[in-house]
């Protein structure tokens, strides 16, 4: 049998898009990842797979480390918000500094390097071989280095310097995912308790939505637009008016 | 039968088609990141999006029974979908799917204009041939490393991921200065990326030793025009063979009697060993053409 065009078409058509339905149907076909961190052999998280879409909260669930310890360890905002602050969000936080192999970015490899060392947990990164003066000094502060890790660390560090000079003192910052700057802008990632902490009233979020606010208000806005089948660009604009 | 050579407007349709779903996603994630609404299919990632993904991850997947960072479970799905396709009809997601191979193409059209006959054959044989196997180095690295630091150190050099993902401070330098040498490099060489260095491409090309659908060429009514040679994106010598098995085969068709082969029924891919019986006649027909087209050399 002499296969055309027309036939690896077909194949195609069949073969991909036939097996996606089918694996959608199996619940085999999921874009999104479990966030569950594998674990070691020891049946603990691995810190290896602590990854910059955990939000401090997870890190806490997994880890047994408190968002608090990361936050005062890394001087980020004492009302930064555990459920919503990604590890990720830390290069947007902190400038970039020079080191001696090179730029390096305050991120999620480095608070890895810090997991490691205040649960005990065992991580060699290939990549942070300096810490911040602060990170390292909060360390010590809590009994948490060796004396061999202690004379390490502490030749081995930078001063953690913020991007956005105000980012300690202004009343509200953007990276705490609401921002203000002309009225309230709604992100992506803007929970239902954010918008009523705005000052948000029941009225008008029934009047903007045509829904009244769900018991669980952590959950994402967007979701729950999206769940109830609107159009969240145009919806969350409306709040703003 | 000699007829004039046909445009594969098919393989195109489908190149657009998938070049433009990527796109899709890539989009979608750009609103997604800005709050927008994702358009039609949602907002998964460009990793979510892509089989070879499934492939960097199958060590971890069977010792630890997770994937590795950032690799969903639709990569995997998608892997062992792509390698039914594969097996069947050789690596089609490299010559019809694949969007940053669609790419790679597209500027070689433009390269093809520039350079005409010279296109696609400034590199000398003897340094082409054994860059072939690059790819094949290129692959274990990925593979052995990635299951080795569970991370996705494939994306710190990936020109698709580049590519697509141009506007995201993920993407890193390094990636940016394959994509820019392999866009570059496309306007000399047909599908640079594919040839040397695509570790997907290595992986899906070993298929072509086994898969159920081959591209055969009948010896007796070839009239050794040397037109599939000439065709071929990957410069694969296919008018000396019998049956194509070259491990660079993309099952772009172009070879074939559909498209490029003057003769009816001397390059075709067929599914059964072909018993014709009215091969006689056409080793006439072949020789009678043979005798009034000459052959012209690569």
């Amino acid at each position: 049998m002499k296969i055309k065009s027309i036939h690896i078409l077909l194949a195609i058509i069949i073969i991909i898009g036939g097996g996606i339905l089918l694996a959608s149907e199996l619940d085999l076909y999921n874009t999104t990842r479990v966030k569950s961190p594998r674990k070691t052999a020891e049946g603990i998280y691995d810190v290896i797979d602590m990854r910059g879409s955990h939000t401090l909260e997870e890190i806490e669930k997994y880890y047994q480390l408190s968002a608090s310890s990361v936050i005062e360890a890394f001087g980020l905002r004492p009302e930064t918000n555990p459920n919503l602050f990604q590890l990720k969000d830390m290069k947007e936080i902190f400038t970039p500094v020079e080191l001696e192999e090179g730029e390096y970015i305050v991120e999620t490899d480095t608070v890895k390097v810090f997991t490691s060392l205040y649960l005990k947990i065992p991580y060699v990164s290939d990549e942070t071989f300096y810490l911040p003066e602060k990170t390292v000094n909060y360390l010590i502060e809590n009994d948490k280095l060796t004396g061999e890790e202690k004379e390490y660390w502490q030749g081995h560090t930078f001063k953690l310097e913020y991007l956005d000079s105000k980012y300690l003192t202004a009343s509200e910052f953007s990276k705490i995912v609401v921002e203000e700057a002309e009225g309230l802008i709604v992100t992506g990632r803007t929970t239902i308790q954010e918008l009523l902490d705005y000052g948000i009233t029941e009225e008008k979020f029934e009047e903007v939505t045509g829904f009244k606010i769900p018991d669980k208000k952590l959950v994402s806005f967007r979701d729950f637009i999206i769940d109830k089948g609107l159009e969240f660009g145009e919806v969350k604009d409306k709040f703003a008016e | 039968m000699i007829k004039n050579q046909k445009k594969d407007l098919i393989r195109l349709a489908v190149q657009i088609c998938f070049f433009a779903l990527i796109i899709l996603v890539s989009l979608n994630q750009w609103r997604s990141e800005q709050g927008l609404t994702p358009l039609l299919i949602g907002s998964p990632s460009l990793h979510a999006v892509c089989p070879f993904g499934g492939v960097v991850t199958i060590y971890t997947y069977f010792t630890e029974g997770a994937f590795i960072q950032k690799i969903h479970q639709s990569s995997f799905t998608l892997m062992w979908l792509i390698f039914s396709l594969t097996l069947l009809l050789g690596p089609v997601f490299c010559g019809w799917v694949c969007p940053f191979g669609t790419v790679e193409e597209f500027i070689g059209k433009i390269g093809r204009k520039i350079f005409k006959k010279r296109y696609n054959n400034f590199i000398p044989s003897v340094i082409d041939k054994p860059l072939r196997y690059l790819r094949y180095i290129i692959l274990m690295l990925v593979v052995v490393n990635t299951a080795i630091s569970g991370k996705l150190l494939f994306s710190n050099f990936d020109p698709y991921f580049a590519l697509f993902k141009i506007w995201s401070s993920e993407v890193t330098r390094l990636s940016l200065l394959v994509l820019g040498l392999t866009l570059i490099g496309s306007l000399f060489v047909e599908r640079p990326w594919c040839k040397y260095l695509c570790p997907y491409g290595a992986l899906l090309g070993i298929f072509n030793f086994f898969r159920i659908v081959k591209l055969k060429r009948n010896e007796k009514t070839c009239i050794n025009c040397k037109k599939c040679d000439r065709v071929c994106p990957m410069n694969i010598d296919i008018s000396t063979s019998k049956t194509v098995t070259d491990h660079q085969c993309i099952s772009c068709l172009l070879c074939t009697d559909e498209i490029a082969c003057p003769v009816s029924n001397s390059l075709s891919f067929s599914l059964l060993e072909r018993k014709n019986p009215t091969e006689n006649s056409e080793t006439d027909s072949g020789a009678k053409i043979k005798e009034s087209i000459s052959g012209g050399g690569k």
